[in-house]
């Protein structure tokens, strides 16, 4: 055998890259990688998550196909997605111009603003449960001075899933402000100053040269807030626990109950396997925009 | 020609509305339990500093919170590590394998954590890590997105000053550590706080991996806290401030980081 | 049940959990017993110095007590440790949930320690305990803990309406009509926790008996509450609930104690536990509760269940030490907690008791004489409590009329109990 010094280097090259990147590699894998195939595995059987399983066949598949639960779970996921995504959206935007301005102040106002970034949802729920208390809560106090009925939020069937949107709304504003800040401030500032030299108003500059311009942003917030949606869970648990009646039980919150309350793991695999063509496809869509929105600076 | 005083009739009040359920909390925590069970809703009249003594005395918040507190930071030093190496791997050098790799592990970035969390727990247990520290910190030690941000980056520097590096007799690992590391203090950062914010935020995994009080983080502790004291309203607040102190104030004071971070990198 | 905490009873596992069976293991002979416990405030400090005494004498079993969080949850949580293999020797477990751990080969048969041994006098001790904590004629728990529902009232409340106290005698038309009359203005004649666990259920499953219902039929293979009595007490809820809305419905957050504190609840249907959280500026009276055909009240007794050789061999003395009559009198001397068995009744020190604690005397009473049925101690009835949740959930919330909801509930519990 003669190696040749290029061989030697290239050998060289193999064994340091594997060597600087196996251990990220492996985790990813073994942690990443092998637990999706496996809960395909899992979806096949009949297990308690506890003992082994025995195989089932298409039985998880066909009862979730059956599950009036499962439909109407997925049927609040759904209504849930699109009540939360454009609502955060159509906030943020025009919050985000605003703190865009070089106004005074503006700097506390983004604070105001992306503080509940770094709350967690836990302490979210607690501070949320409290506010929409029907009885002693500062909401109710405030539809009752202003001379409106008390509502029962969390605890009203019909309002449980508007006041969990409301909740999620609170704690993803910031992030989606802070994405559209980063994206305006990429909008080249002669693009503005050359619509108002065309006697372009502030609202028709904001349709015409910046609504545009943070599409790459929409996009990306679209797709994003999306995928977290319908992975909807800690704000249902810490606030309804899926109720009342039932009508706050998201998909996620569905897979939680199956698996750890009834112990059926092979039919919440299976849910987890729904839940994941769906994200799939999602995420795919969010890969392909990242390409072009991931890299913001914000001054 | 800009006309702030009409943007602070919308800001203001719009930045009341966001900061409201933290200062509520926080006026709740130091009212007595009469104060917080009044209809409407009032200012508190003292300081009731028992509640926080109650909170203290009741939840082990100490031990919620350092166990919070070594998962987070030993998941970020993980990180910091494990995808610089990984990253600059795939950056920089050419070894068999890596392409398949590469797109391998961005796959895992299109798995929600639902689907893998149930075969998840039944490896942490297999390998007699469930209900430790360990069954949080592994499975978040290195992180698909880490590897990629890394990689990202290691390939915007220019290859000229590793070149030189080695010309001066460096092997890799120096050349990385000693030249190139330094240069990405602000993407090494940013993979920080997003790491650490993410460990220290989670709450479902340490819901299903965790069952003994004393390996509980501090969310998992303050949600059964909650369970636990429904009626006492301001001990309750009391203890759910001081969960959330050390996370506040760490943003309260790098707060531009924070959002240079989060818009970075596009994730909560 | 309950401790001074959350009373809500999280038991929803399903009938598949039951038929398995898990590959844990016991834990290792070290003399060593944690105890998870729900204890807070005034109860985790009588327990923590029971503790300490105990450790001083017996070096060689030393307790080590450990919150565990919450009793609503562990449930779940015991089961968990099963899967981690490290359980805890003891675990304070809702009487609802024992069913859910005796398939379990971690859990412990006591029967022959328990009724064996003279000392611990197992007979002495109230039936609603000891039923709670045996499954199919075996022992698997010690009993933590034995209550049952009373009728807690404001006396200022009904003094203010200008109506009488409630009395022994009273009928569910008494009780509706005092509570429409306390209601308004903000205020609610009575409370309802409306969650739909266990919490929910035992109210109801009380109404059925007083209405001469029961749950299942006599020879438990069938489901029995879709009966007149059943309606009855359905139509009762909807009643006060829909009709009158003189209840307020607890979203399981017990804020009906703070209702309670600030005058704005004229009646609770509680136990002792309730008690020693309601203000001392609030003047309360206790009675039994109203009546149909009976005055039929529910115990909610609460147990201590032993997992693994360690426990039983190093744990159970400690509990036997615990439920002495002298012991367990100081406990309740402290927490307020009903005694747990007949001679600590006699014992010279309970006048004192009683004088700490006037109202536990209904509720010793009611043990006696009103608590003539239980809930069935069977695998499925986790499942049957979930089903009968949420019927009594939808009813009060006027989303079910009472006879469809009972029929939905009826056709599941009877698949429920085929199932198996």
């Amino acid at each position: 055998m003669t190696a040749t010094p290029a061989d030697r280097r290239k050998l060289e090259d193999h064994l340091a890259g594997w060597g600087f990147a196996a251990p990220a590699v492996v985790l990813i894998g073994v942690f990443g990688l092998v637990p999706v195939v496996w809960s395909f595995v899992l979806s096949l059987q009949h297990t308690d998550l506890t003992s082994p399983g025995t195989f089932a066949g298409g039985d998880n598949y066909a009862k979730l196909v059956a599950d009036p639960l499962f439909w109407d779970a997925a049927w609040r996921t759904l209504v849930y997605v699109v009540l939360f995504v454009p609502a955060t959206l159509a906030l943020a935007l025009p919050i985000a111009v605003m703190l865009n301005q070089k106004i005074r102040g503006v700097v506390l106002y983004r604070l105001a603003v992306s503080v509940p970034l770094v709350t967690s949802t836990v302490a979210t729920g607690i501070m949320f449960s409290w506010l929409a208390n029907p009885q002693f809560g500062l909401v109710n106090a405030a539809l009752d001075a202003v001379g409106l009925p008390k509502q029962g939020f969390f605890t009203d069937p019909g309002q449980a899933l508007v006041s969990v949107v409301a909740m999620t709304v609170w704690g993803w504003l910031g992030f989606a402000v802070i994405i559209y800040l980063a994206a305006l401030q990429n909008v080249p500032k002669d693009l503005i100053e050359a619509s108002s030299l065309d006697g372009c108003g502030r609202a028709r500059s904001f349709w015409h040269v910046e609504l545009p311009l943070v599409a790459p942003a929409t996009g990306f917030l679209l797709v994003w807030l999306t995928i977290n949606g319908l992975q909807l869970f800690d704000a249902v648990y810490v606030t309804t626990k899926g109720g009342p009646l039932r009508a706050t039980t998201v998909l996620v919150y569905h897979l939680y109950n199956e698996a750890f309350v009834s112990f059926d793991g092979g039919y919440a695999a299976a849910i987890g396997c729904a839940v994941f063509l769906v994200i799939g496809a999602f995420t795919l869509a969010q890969l392909r925009l990242n390409r072009r929105t991931s890299h913001y600076e914000v001054r | 020609m800009r006309r702030p005083s009409a943007l602070h009739l919308i800001l203001f009040p719009l930045s009341v509305v966001m900061v409201t359920p933290l200062v509520w909390m926080l006026l709740v925590s130091i009212s007595t339990q009469e104060e917080s069970r009044r209809f409407p809703p009032g200012l508190p009249s003292g300081v009731e500093w028992e509640n926080y003594a109650a909170a203290i005395r009741d939840a082990p918040l100490g031990s919620w919170l350092a166990n919070s507190f070594v998962v987070s930071v030993v998941c970020v030093v993980g990180n910091l590590v494990l995808c610089s190496l990984a990253g600059y791997a795939f950056a920089r050098i050419s070894f068999i394998g890596s392409k398949v790799a590469f797109v391998l592990m961005l796959a895992t970035l299109m798995v929600p954590f639902q689907i893998v969390m149930l075969p998840l727990l039944i490896m942490t247990r297999e390998l007699g890590l469930v209900d430790t520290l360990g069954a949080l910190i592994a499975p978040n030690l290195a992180t698909a997105f880490g590897v990629f941000l890394m990689r990202q980056f290691f390939t915007t520097l220019p290859r000229e000053l590793e070149e030189a590096a080695r010309i001066d007799g460096a092997g890799r690992l120096r050349t990385l550590f000693q030249v190139l590391l330094p240069l990405m203090r602000p993407t090494l950062a940013t993979l920080a706080v997003l790491t650490f914010l993410q460990t220290w935020n989670d709450f479902l995994w340490p819901l299903i991996a965790v069952q003994s009080p004393e390996v509980m983080t501090v969310q998992l502790g303050l949600q059964s806290f909650q369970g636990a004291h429904t009626t006492n309203w301001p001990k309750l607040m009391a203890g759910t401030v001081l969960s959330q102190l050390p996370v506040l104030l760490v943003f309260f004071f790098a707060q531009r980081f924070f959002v240079r971070s989060v818009a970075a990198a596009g994730i909560k | 049940m309950g401790t001074g905490l959350s009373r809500r009873t999280v038991l929803t596992m399903g009938a598949a959990l039951l038929m398995t069976a898990a590959c844990g293991t016991g834990s290792g002979g070290n003399g060593k017993i944690k105890v998870w416990h729900g204890y807070t405030d005034a109860e985790a400090a009588a327990f923590g110095k029971l503790a300490e005494r105990w450790n001083a004498a017996h070096p060689e079993q030393q307790v080590e007590l450990v919150f565990n969080g919450g009793n609503d949850n562990v449930l779940q949580k015991t089961l968990a440790s099963f899967a981690s293999g490290n359980p805890p020797e003891v675990a304070y477990q809702y009487g609802s949930s024992i069913t859910g751990l005796t398939g379990r080969p971690q859990t412990q048969d006591l029967t022959d320690q328990v009724r064996g041994d003279a000392e611990f006098r197992w007979d002495d001790l109230f039936a609603a305990g000891r039923e709670a904590a045996t499954v199919d004629g075996k022992v698997y728990g010690i009993p933590a803990l034995v209550d049952n529902l009373s009728l807690v009232y404001n006396e200022k409340l009904f003094d203010e309406a200008g109506l009488a106290h409630p009395t022994a005698e009273w009928t569910w038309d008494d009780f509706r009509s005092a509570a429409r009359k306390l209601t308004g203005d903000g205020r609610f004649g009575w409370a309802y926790v409306n969650d739909g666990t266990e919490d929910t259920v035992w109210r109801f499953l009380a109404l059925l008996w007083q209405a001469g219902g029961d749950l299942l039929s006599a020879d438990g293979k069938k489901a029995a509450l879709a009966s007149d009595a059943g309606r009855q007490a359905m139509e009762l809820l909807r009643d006060m609930a829909v009709t009158d809305k003189s209840v307020y419905l607890d979203a399981g957050d017990q804020q009906y104690l703070n209702l309670f504190n600030s005058g704005r609840i004229g009646m609770l249907w509680t136990g002792p536990w309730d008690l020693g959280a309601i203000n001392e500026d609030v003047s309360y009276g206790v009675q039994i509760l109203p009546g149909k055909v009976t005055h039929a009240t529910i115990a909610g007794p609460d147990t201590f269940v032993v997992f693994g050789d360690n426990g039983r061999e190093n744990a159970l003395p400690f509990l036997k030490w615990l439920l002495s009559p002298e012991i367990h009198l100081e406990f309740a001397m402290e927490t307020g907690h009903l005694p747990i068995r007949q001679s600590e009744v006699e014992l010279p020190g309970y006048a004192e008791y009683e004088a700490k604690y006037p109202g536990a005397k209904v509720f010793v009473e009611n043990l006696e004489k009103n608590v003539t049925k239980a809930r069935p101690n069977i695998p499925q009835y986790p499942k049957i409590s979930q089903v009968l949740g949420t019927a009594v959930q939808s009813v009060l919330l006027g989303q079910a009329e009472p006879r469809a909801a009972l029929d939905q509930a009826a056709a599941e519990i009877d698949q429920a109990l085929a199932a198996s």
